[in-house]
């Protein structure tokens, strides 16, 4: 029954990305609209995957490193993102895709220098290492950031920061087929991670005894959480909250087994997100707000509730 | 005893009121004073001689007015007229580099208003060294600007023609009013896209050349929009602020090319120096854009 | 009869990366099907240690460990998982949970990757449940659960596993008297009537003494005695290990020991 309703939210929110828009177009001019199909489909599909490769790199990483306050964006990702991004544009990269390549590159470096760090003297990525290890490594990017702001031309990389906020301004079906092929790997070693990820809960040496090969899931699961949050991030910029809040949520509902909680968190993080851009395209038009701010501007009181919620219980 | 006393009170009182008078011979009341846009009482002894301007505006009123000749500093960005080039440049002005305006000995320093230029300003001060902080973000700021500088560097006659001048622009009426102008979007960055609203310089321009700013309605100097509503408004041209004729990097992608002025490559490349801030050519601005309107195909 | 050895260490040596010694020397054990061992010794023995080098977790320095006949680094954790049922000492609860869904945990070593949760899933989870006399918690919330309720949760967990070996780590450290012997009954009934081997770290000597067919005595690393509790248990051996006087009586023929306070002369 819950799975038919997380469906029906899925189609309403998909119909609503598709009707809703600053255009206005009157219904019976939809199905041939170029806007339609260039633009609102493309960008709502998008935020769909984005919203769903957060969800599960969060459900994921909060397994990991049990910690119930996990996001993708704790592992110093963003921070990589961002200096990629703002080097691209300092650098004057040519081509239309210079600023996505360069922020997934970027966050694909802090991604290894903390798994770098996780492993130093045999810690064999002891969650707590990661965590520092990320915060670590995002305020060094951040500083180069800065850095590279302060010594180039200023209102290009003001522009940058719009862009790192998070937006789906860019989507086009390109940017779509790219994580249609991308996703699915990643995905699909998280999925099939799900019952090592319920032991992990119960620590590391119980998992083991229970067949859990921890050493090996814990490196597997880092690298395929990471490299989805890397993808998300190089093509919508940094949108926060949503791995931290929708494993929560789909926690609540759905219990703590991997197995559904993965493909519901998926469903959950891609209906948040394309509403929240849905709202981003329409609350103040024919303005537009960046998305991560309208994730945050929901998130923090879902967040509140939760935590409510938790101490309660 | 008392006699001597009363001598001495009363040479005492005349010394003082010697020294006041002499302050008040310096009193600024002879010199060049205005109040600038940071409220402060910025005044002179002599009209300044030694001028260094932290904003190429700056730097072409000051020509226009017949001062150029007293800059003894410039920005990088400064290349107008062509002989502010021979101005020593104390480099890009973004922050004001301190040690190098200070290095010109200038007795006047003219920054744009803004936050990073107040703590400059305050720090050129506490050097000895005088400072106007003006604001030039609309083309209602040009006539005030030449004004005062024109104070500030004795050239007032030259000043208030160069405002009088400005001011008959920004009142005047579109060039040739017609039923349906020519629509056009400002477009500064395409991901997110930023557009141009009302208020701005630009928007300013548009109205002046007879052309229709199809964000005009939007308050706000800057925005961001998603590419649906510059689709849905279908500007009939995307003015770029470019130096070259190259088509921007966006130009070839599917999702821009909904947008029908993309797909037609109908762009306008307006020169930055010329289009970028409010400057005394204003006219010759808006001539220009008109020019390109009429022109380009 | 010679029963199957489940678990058997020959001279084990281990040491844990970066230790600065050995945490054990030459010891041995064989525990067949059907007996109830207990390790037995002061903190930092290494009993825990033996626990791991027996399911092949601490590299060797010396000596082997073979489970069922093949050396333990040989079997896969998942295959070792359906064997061997381990309660250690500390385990987390980061979110709630419920007392089946925790035991159903113990069948995942034998769940196929993408294969469901089937009958004979379900009914091991039952019977586990029964066999701990835990039946009636199945749908309690795991936080809620006493002390010793929520040992004979995770027990029941590890049954789940239908394991051949169960070791239990200080299984009865925070339990009150009648959970101590409540369990330690369990863990014998289960011993006598399903033939499992039960490996058990435990302080309590003296219920060690009457329940363990076996003990092994350990003192910083090194077997100070193993064999019948009878034979270990002796008043010499005990003081030397535990540094402290004692005083051993039997009782339904197996010693129990009771510790002398300071002021009198141990006789």
């Amino acid at each position: 029954m819950k799975y038919v309703v997380l469906a029906g939210a899925a189609l309403a929110t998909l119909a609503a990305a598709l009707l809703v828009g600053p255009a206005n177009l009157p219904f019976a001019d939809l199905p041939g609209s170029a806007i339609v199909w260039q633009l609102r489909l493309p960008r709502a599909v998008l935020a769909f995957l984005v919203g769903g490769a957060l969800g599960v790199a969060g459900t994921s990483l909060q397994a990991l490193v049990r910690n119930p306050l996990a996001d993708p964006f704790l592992l110093g990702l963003s921070g990589g993102a961002g200096l990629g991004a703002v080097a691209a544009i300092a650098l004057h990269l040519p081509g239309p895709w210079a600023l996505p390549l360069a922020a997934f590159v970027g966050a694909v470096g802090a991604m290894a220098l903390v798994y770098r760090l996780g492993l130093m003297g045999g810690a064999e990525l002891d969650p707590r290492i990661l965590l520092l290890g990320g915060v670590a490594v995002g305020a060094f990017a951040a500083a180069i950031t800065t850095a590279l702001v302060s010594l180039a031309q200023a209102t290009e990389l003001r522009n940058a920061f719009l862009w790192l906020w998070g937006g789906f301004s860019g989507a086009s079906w390109t940017t779509v087929l790219v994580m249609l092929a991308y996703a699915p790997l990643p995905l699909g070693v998280l999925v099939a991670s799900a019952r090592p990820l319920d032991l992990l809960a119960l620590g590391e040496e119980p998992a083991q005894y229970l067949g859990a090969d921890v050493r090996r899931l814990k490196r597997v699961v880092y690298l395929a959480a990471s490299l989805l949050t890397a993808a998300a991030v190089a093509v919508a910029g940094v949108i926060g909250f949503v791995g931290l809040v929708v494993p929560h949520l789909c926690r609540l509902v759905w219990g703590r087994l991997h197995r559904t909680l993965l493909p519901t968190a998926f469903l959950t993080g891609g209906i948040l997100l394309a509403a929240a851009d849905t709202l981003a395209r329409t609350v103040v038009a024919p303005r537009e707000l960046p998305v991560g701010i309208v994730t945050a501007l929901l998130g923090v009181p879902v967040f509140a509730f939760l935590l409510r919620r938790w101490t309660v219980s | 005893m008392r006699r001597w006393t009363v001598r001495t009170h009363l040479a005492g009182l005349v010394a003082l009121a010697a020294v006041a008078c002499a302050r008040g011979e310096h009193a600024p009341a002879a010199g060049p004073a205005v109040t600038d846009d940071a409220g402060r009482r910025v005044a002179l002894a002599v009209p300044a001689r030694r001028i260094v301007s932290l904003l190429p505006s700056f730097t072409e009123i000051l020509f226009a007015i017949g001062a150029g000749h007293r800059l003894v500093g410039r920005t990088a960005w400064c290349d107008y007229p062509p002989a502010a080039l021979a101005v020593p440049s104390v480099g890009d002005g973004i922050p004001p580099n301190v040690e190098a305006v200070a290095a010109r000995r200038p007795d006047l320093v003219v920054l744009y208003r803004s936050g990073q230029n107040a703590t400059a300003a305050e720090q050129l001060e506490r050097l000895g060294i005088r400072t106007v902080l003006l604001d030039l973000n609309r083309l209602e700021e040009l006539a005030p600007a030449a004004r005062r500088l024109g104070v500030l560097t004795g050239r007032t006659a030259a000043g208030d023609s160069l405002a009088r001048a400005m001011d008959s622009l920004v009142s005047q009426s579109p060039e040739s009013p017609t039923p349906s102008p020519v629509s056009l979007v400002f477009l500064v960055w395409d991901n997110p896209p930023i557009v141009i609203g009302a208020g701005s310089y630009l928007d300013r321009l548009a109205g002046l050349a007879g052309a229709r700013n199809v964000f005009h309605d939007i308050a706000a100097p800057s925005a961001q929009v998603s590419i649906e509503t510059i689709a849905a408004r279908n500007p009939d041209f995307i003015a770029v602020l470019s130096d070259t004729a190259a088509p921007p990097r966006y130009a070839g992608r599917p999702e821009w090319r909904v947008v029908p002025a993309v797909r037609k490559r109908r762009f306008l490349f307006l020169p930055g120096g010329l289009f970028g801030r409010p400057g005394p050519r204003a006219r010759e601005a808006v001539r220009e854009l008109r020019r390109r309107l009429d022109t380009t195909p | 009869m010679d029963r199957e050895l489940i678990v058997a260490l020959r001279g084990v040596t281990c040491r844990y990366p970066d230790a600065a010694r050995d945490s054990l020397v030459s010891v041995s054990l064989e525990l067949p099907a059907g007996e109830l061992h207990a390790v037995l010794g002061p903190n930092g023995s290494g009993k825990t240690t033996l626990v791991r080098a027996a399911l092949g977790l601490v590299p060797l320095v010396a000596g082997e460990v073979e489970i069922l006949g093949r050396p333990a680094h040989t079997w896969s954790r998942r295959a070792l998982a359906r064997l061997v049922g381990v309660l250690p000492q500390r385990e987390d609860n980061l979110f709630p949970q419920r007392v089946r869904e925790t035991v159903l945990l113990g069948r995942y070593p034998h769940l196929s990757l993408f294969g469901g949760v089937g009958a004979t899933d379900r009914a091991a989870v039952d019977g586990a449940l029964a066999a701990c006399d835990a039946a009636d918690l199945a749908d309690r919330w795991l936080w809620t659960l006493s002390g010793g309720e929520y040992q004979r949760v995770r027990l029941a967990r590890a049954l789940a596993q239908e394991p051949r070996l169960l070791v239990l780590d200080e299984p009865t450290a925070s339990l009150d008297l009648r959970h101590e012997m409540e369990l330690f009954e369990l863990v014998r009934t289960l011993v006598d009537a399903q033939g499992l081997g039960v490996l058990m770290i435990t302080h309590h000597v003296n219920l060690a003494a009457r329940f363990a067919d076996r003990v092994l005595l350990l003192s910083e690393g090194r077997p100070a005695g193993a064999g019948a509790p009878g034979d270990v248990l002796t008043r010499e051996t005990v003081e030397r290990v535990f540094a402290w006087p004692v005083s051993i009586t039997p009782f339904e023929d197996r010693p129990q020991m009771t510790p002398l306070r300071l002021r009198k002369e141990a006789r």
